[in-house]
């Protein structure tokens, strides 16, 4: 009963501050979702079979089912959500059920108001629950991917740090070949040049198990043309580590922040931005502001900005977009 | 009778063979049926042991659920079986034959691919240029997904295939497979290329034992080392 009050009053507090409910489909497409978002994801969807041979499975996520409902044009783009979703999520006995509660702005034109909003409105939905003393963590995804493009090494290197950055254990691995300088491709490069002259002469808009010759011909050619080996890796990867130490109160950001870009001579790094710089790494989908609110120890709240997502579910162009759930079993 | 002990043999080609040279050079002599068809064997003045000949996975899943004591299957096939599986089954040790190794195989023509690191940037281009994930074709699901997550590679689909995976990718049903292969010619003849870095697995034949039944076997396993 009391969860349940207290579900009341953050969804009066979302309506208020103009979100719309929002009540996406409760089964899903499998493959499509696998599709969208990987083979990682399929181990922890509860599916089953149609008589038609579909998959199904039971919503795993409510922001993709949110999202996924908003491009079938069933919901506006200022929502709310209210409901559950069904994974598992590895270890003996845990439960199946997650309730989720939360907002979304998809289609947000205006950043840094949307970012505000959803922040803002997540922020008093806590206040009323009363809590102790309430603490907000923030982080931008966004400015470690600056960091990264500003550094001076071969750029195999900075999509891998990038595309990894949401799974830290692996990034840490990165980093230990990346100081050793062991590139992933240290294994002598065959450059079979035969093969290659042989090629060039050939139709290059043929297809090669979905790759057209001129796509594996251009790779070929820029991988040559990657430096093999660079010796800076120690350096760059204490620029990454103390980068990702930062974690300091807004009002002395800059200057922690100024004085990380000083020391490191990183003069790209010239963003107006608040943050600690270590967060939000276990979401996949997150592109730029990531943030926490905490209740005592307590985390109540998280979300993020969200770019890509809509995209890759099957959006024909860009849609932005930034949302945050509550989290209920710790209120 | 009390204490029976119930054998499971692939029931076809070298495997087999092996399998049988195996038990017939420890002094074990395998007597078959004379009919030729026939499933059912057994040893040579040991009349409490019964030997069934099966499909080699047949045996992974028998020795899972007690129907089979003792076993001859492909480590391959233990190690892609199901966790819980797993779990319900021991090697006593591994045997010096049907050695096979479990693969990434790309086309010969993707010069540009010769390491996962290779692979996992072409999938990424895949990702941001079709909106599609790299489709990998298999018939060792489970192992090949462990591979390619422990490898940073997260952008592919599976596509499940029964055989003949090396057309997959040539028919337009995947761009890339895993596969067993022992010589690798199979791989070669349809222009399919390993990779550096590509070994998922390498496997080789077992004998395997049913671990609820470890104290009753005991005495019998010992003689094998």
């Amino acid at each position: 009963m009391k969860s349940k009050k207290l579900s009341e009053t953050i969804i009066k507090t979302f309506k208020t501050n103009g979100f719309v409910l929002s009540e996406p489909d409760v089964l899903l497409d499998s493959d499509y979702i696998i599709e969208r978002s990987g083979e990682k994801f399929r181990s922890s969807m509860l599916t089953f079979d149609r008589e038609d041979g579909k998959t199904m499975c039971l919503r795993p996520d409510l922001t993709v089912a949110s999202c996924i409902s908003f491009l079938q044009k069933k919901t506006s783009s200022k929502i709310y959500y209210s409901g559950q979703a069904y994974r598992r999520s590895g270890g003996k006995g845990t439960n199946f059920i997650n309730d989720q509660l939360g907002i979304e702005i998809l289609g947000s034109k205006n950043k840094i108001q949307d970012d505000f909003k959803v922040i803002n409105t997540i922020l008093s939905s806590a206040k009323k629950i009363k809590r102790k003393k309430i603490l907000i963590k923030v982080g931008d995804i966004s400015l470690f991917k600056s960091l990264i493009n500003s550094l001076d090494m071969p750029e195999r290197w900075k999509l891998r740090l990038i595309r990894h950055f949401w799974k830290p254990s692996y990034f840490e691995e990165l980093l230990k070949r990346l100081e050793k300088n062991t590139d992933i491709d240290a294994v002598t490069f065959d450059a079979d040049k035969k093969r290659f002259y042989e090629m060039k002469k050939l139709d290059q808009d043929k297809v090669v198990a979905g790759r057209s010759i001129s796509e594996i011909l251009k790779r070929f050619d820029k991988k040559i043309k990657d430096p093999r080996s660079f010796v800076d890796g120690k350096k760059i990867v204490k620029i990454i580590t103390s980068f990702l130490k930062i974690n300091c109160k807004l009002s002395e950001l800059d200057e922690k922040l100024l004085d990380f870009a000083k020391k490191n001579n990183l003069k790209k790094l010239n963003q107006d931005v608040n943050f600690i710089a270590n967060f939000g790494r276990d979401v996949e989908y997150y592109t730029g502001i990531v943030f926490e609110v905490f209740s005592g120890k307590n985390e109540i709240a998280r979300g993020g900005r969200y770019d890509d997502l809509l995209k890759s579910l099957g959006a024909k162009k860009n849609i932005p977009a930034v949302g945050a759930a509550i989290n209920l079993k710790n209120i | 009778m009390k204490d029976l002990i119930t054998i499971g043999l692939p029931s076809k080609g070298r495997l087999k063979d092996n399998a049988i040279s195996f038990f017939n050079d420890r002094g074990l002599k395998i007597l078959q049926s004379e009919k030729e068809r026939n499933y059912f064997g057994t040893i040579e003045n040991k009349p409490n042991i019964k030997i069934i000949f099966l499909h080699a996975k047949e045996i992974i899943q028998r020795l899972g659920d007690g129907t089979l004591d003792i076993g001859v299957s492909g480590l391959d096939l233990l190690k892609e079986s199901d966790i819980n599986l797993q779990g319900k089954i021991n090697i006593q040790r591994k045997l010096d034959f049907g050695n096979a190794n479990l693969v990434i195989a790309v086309p010969d023509d993707w010069i540009d691919v010769q390491t996962i690191a290779d692979l996992e940037e072409v999938s990424f281009d895949i990702r941001s240029k079709r909106n599609a994930r790299l489709r990998v074709a298999t018939k060792y699901p489970n192992l090949t997904n462990n591979f390619l997550i422990s490898k940073g590679v997260t952008q592919y689909k599976l596509i499940p295939s029964l055989g003949a995976t090396e057309t997959y990718p040539f028919i337009g049903s995947s761009e890339i497979i895993t596969d067993i292969t022992s010589t690798g010619k199979t791989l070669a003849d349809n222009n399919l290329r390993l990779l550096k870095d590509g070994l998922i697995l390498s496997s080789n034949a077992c004998l395997l034992f049913a671990k609820k039944k470890a104290t009753k076997l005991q005495p019998f396993l010992k003689s094998f080392g």
